[in-house]
């Protein structure tokens, strides 16, 4: 396995491309959602890259725990700057876009001389060993977790409890009320001065069954109660054609 | 050949038979317009007018997401430790029920706070 | 790359891979078209009705039709709608249904045109977290139709229906660690092996009752349907989807269903092994018997999700949510913790099975008598500040207590000042209260 076979070297070139495109789609999105979805795609990608690297574990990890936090970032996108929002392209420091880019293809430059240079000519070494001196991958991943690492495995501990106290901190509202109970509502309701029982539903006897069609009360008159009413601030109500509604009690053999 | 080949020919036959399907509907059915068709579903009403930048979400899912990753990474130390279960005997008890406890610290916290209900 | 155990794996001629590919393709779409003709008879039986008999032998051609039907249907695309996402939604979540079927065992080695092949596509060693992680996947098909949709009940069904599958998913996570515990072993193959002499629904049982009931929520069957449920959210995610794009959310929802009773079968019920009496017969478990009692397994699995759906009434989302954080997730860290104890007490320390079990007894009276505890403690604590606060609300209300303005408590009501009742709103307010 010391070898790359052609195998790998196709799913590299083909993986690393959609891992590169992802990176690049994300930057280049106006829309934050779509910045979210390009990340998924990348990290999906540099699973499978783990999974070639004869890295079976790190790469299903890689992938529940990732699609999770895009998820996350995907929720926070759509909770803070609201469902469609994109971003405003206008600079507001003034050069600063030409600067970064000049800076980034140095960046870029840099490190793909250092890295290329630093492992051209490379033969991997001890991969057969570290995979099989345990049993498998995981079995030797796990002993040098919960061995040599063993520190750094409790302390994530800590780095977890941050990370949920701080959701805690910036998501929670605390109740000042108890929540009212089903049986408390009902109470309520009944003991109140609204309507006890279901509101009467819309579109009775009318041409349309629609929401924004009043029920007709006994005396043709429509039911004011059988209107949501965000329906009637928007001025969304339909008005009750009187003719349609002659013509349908007549074809019901007169019920009035 | 290798033991993910057949997975990547599995995957190339769905996403193959996914993306035929969904790319015929435009082919077999019908096309009738009709204004009204076209807008979002509401229960028959004009649609209600969507704010700019299309209205937000409550906060309430956040921690719920974030609630998830906490204990996804909980789990995904979980499994390696189950597998080497054997091998690591007390030791991997004692030093795996320090870390859970931790975590039910925030768990046990959160609980306390009421992050946990939702309405 | 592959451990000596998976030798078998990876092997197969290239004509043999696409054999199985094809086979898996075929047989869940054939039983996706069962299950949902199975389904209406099924639940029309438990509700006094025939259900559908009229295409084909018993109705059986009905599923069939209604695909063929929903091609021909014309497909809506909303205005609104952000059209690219639009359509990878459905393509992201059939494709997802069917991956997550490849490293399902359906039985041992058997010889296909003279090749000893396992029957199973392919294993290695951490196949249930590709499961897992294909699952995750299928999510974004589900999140991504209820954003893309641009309208409101989908993407409120969608963020729902993420919310609780990601809320299962640590549930059903964690059933798996005691299976990995016992079975030493992540890849789907050797956890049926390690079930020979006795499975771990037996052993295990809280560990498979967990699985199966976050498997229901992971699916979002009834009792747990909430993202579909009509008289909130009409069709949930897909309600703006139409034609074949809904026929592939159709699709994976019933893949889905047959890939976690798959997966509850080969994790707790032996997969393909052969059932006890059954198992006397000495080649109940070689060359393509296996096969059935795999597939009698999964369909008893699939005949308890519409049992469950024809008997249950859907739970109110804050109960559903409560009963995934608030039982499932800690009965399975304390159960975790008991099966990880009783082995190290019986491997290292020598504990018999008696005193295994006698021990395990004292935990679980000792857990119950303290959660009762705590639920008294907490119901008095809750009655008691629910007194106070009615009590509190009696009081009338100082808006410059001890010298300083102070805001209304809740449940207080703020005294109009002249200034606020001249203003037009609050009048109007008056009028209508």
């Amino acid at each position: 396995m010391t070898e790359v076979n052609l195998g790998e070297e196709i799913v590299f070139w083909i993986s690393g491309g959609l891992a590169v495109l992802g990176a690049l789609g994300m930057i280049l999105s106006k829309k934050a959602v779509h910045s979210a979805l390009w990340v998924a795609l990348t990290m999906i990608n540099l699973a499978i890259l783990y999974i070639a690297n004869s890295a079976p574990f790190l790469g299903m990890v890689q992938v529940i725990v990732y699609t999770g936090a895009v998820m996350m970032l995907f929720l926070f996108v759509l909770m803070v700057v609201g469902v469609d929002s994109s971003d405003s392209l206008i600079e507001t420091l003034k050069g600063q876009r030409l600067v970064s880019i000049v800076l980034a293809i140095g960046l870029a430059i840099l490190l793909i001389a250092g890295v290329g240079a630093g492992l051209t000519d490379v033969v991997p070494v001890g991969l057969e060993e570290a995979n099989g001196v345990d049993g498998g991958n995981v079995e030797g991943i796990a002993r040098l977790l919960f061995t040599d690492y063993l520190i750094a495995f409790e302390v994530t501990s800590a780095l977890l409890i941050t990370a949920a106290l701080g959701a805690m901190v910036l998501a929670h509202r605390e109740r000042w009320l108890p929540r009212a109970s089903q049986a408390e509502l009902s109470r309520s309701r009944f003991l109140g001065a609204g309507h006890p029982g279901n509101l009467p539903s819309s579109g009775t006897y009318a041409r349309h069954n629609a929401v924004d069609t009043p029920a007709l009360l006994p005396d043709g008159s429509p039911s004011e109660l059988s209107i949501p009413g965000p329906l009637v601030a928007r001025g969304d109500v339909r008005p009750i054609d009187h003719h349609d509604v002659d013509q349908i009690e007549s074809l019901g053999g007169g019920t009035k | 050949m290798n033991v993910y080949t057949p997975i990547l020919v599995l995957g190339i036959l769905a996403f193959a038979f996914a993306v035929f399907s969904v790319a015929a509907a435009t082919f077999t059915g019908p096309k009738r317009y009709n204004r009204a068709k076209y807008d979002a579903y509401e229960c028959g009403i004009e649609p209600t007018p969507q704010p700019v930048g299309g209205g937000r979400f409550p906060v309430k899912y956040y921690l719920t997401a974030m609630l998830f990753i906490v204990f996804d990474i909980e789990i995904v130390f979980l499994y390696p430790w189950a597998v080497a279960f054997d091998r690591l005997a007390i030791f991997g008890l004692i030093e795996m029920l320090v870390f859970i406890i931790t975590v039910l610290v925030v768990y046990a916290y959160v609980w306390r706070r009421r992050g946990l209900e939702w309405d | 790359m592959t451990g000596s155990q998976f030798g078998v794996f990876g092997i197969d001629p290239w004509w043999l891979v696409l054999l199985k590919v094809l086979a898996i393709f075929v047989m869940l779409v054939l039983l996706t078209l069962f299950t949902i003709w199975w389904e209406r008879r099924v639940v029309s039986r438990m509700q006094n009705r025939i259900g559908p008999n009229r295409v084909g032998p018993f109705g059986l051609l009905q599923s069939l039709m209604d695909g063929f039907k929903l091609a021909l249907k014309e497909e809506i695309i909303p205005k609104a709608a952000h059209v690219g996402v639009y359509w990878i939604a459905p393509v992201i979540s059939a494709t997802a249904a069917f991956l997550a079927f490849a490293v399902i065992p359906f039985g041992p080695t058997v010889s296909i045109f003279g090749v000893e092949t396992p029957l199973q596509l392919t294993d290695f060693p951490v196949s249930v977290l590709y499961v897992l992680a294909i699952a995750s996947i299928g999510i974004y098909g589900i999140v991504l139709a209820g954003w893309s949709s641009g309208s409101t009940y989908p993407l409120l069904g969608g963020l729902r229906s993420s919310a609780q599958m990601i809320s299962y998913e640590i549930a059903m996570g964690m059933s798996f660690v005691a299976v990995f515990l016992y079975a030493g072993s992540m890849a789907t193959s050797e956890i049926v092996s390690a079930q020979e002499p006795i499975w771990f629904a037996v052993i295990l049982l809280p560990s498979f009752l967990i699985y199966v009931t976050s498997m229901v929520g992971e699916t979002n069957r009834a009792p747990f349907d909430l993202p579909e449920a009509e008289g909130e959210l009409v069709g949930g995610f897909h309600t703006e989807y139409s034609s074949l794009k809904f026929a592939m959310f159709f699709l994976a929802e019933y893949i889905n269903m047959v890939t976690v009773s798959a997966l509850a079968t080969t994790l707790f019920l032996g997969g393909w092994l052969a059932p006890w009496p059954l198992s006397l017969w000495e080649s109940a478990n070689t060359g393509w018997w296996p096969l059935l009692w795999w597939l009698a397994k999964v369909q008893i699995f699939i005949f308890i999700f519409i049992w469950l759906r024809a008997t249950l009434p859907r739970l109110r989302y804050d109960q559903f949510m409560k009963f995934g954080w608030k039982v499932l997730i800690p009965a399975s860290i304390i159960w975790i913790m008991i099966v990880a104890a009783a082995r190290v007490l019986r491997n290292d320390i020598d504990f018999s099975n008696r005193e295994l079990l006698i021990i395990g007894a004292v935990v679980i009276a000792v857990l119950l008598v303290g959660s009762w505890l705590a639920q008294v403690v907490i119901d008095r604590r809750d009655t008691a500040r629910k007194l106070a606060l009615a009590e509190f609300e009696n009081r009338t209300y100082d808006p410059i207590a001890g010298g300083f303005p102070v805001p209304p408590m809740p449940g207080q009501q703020a005294v109009l000042t002249s200034r606020r009742t001249a203003s037009p709103v609050v009048q109007q307010e008056a009028i209508d209260g």
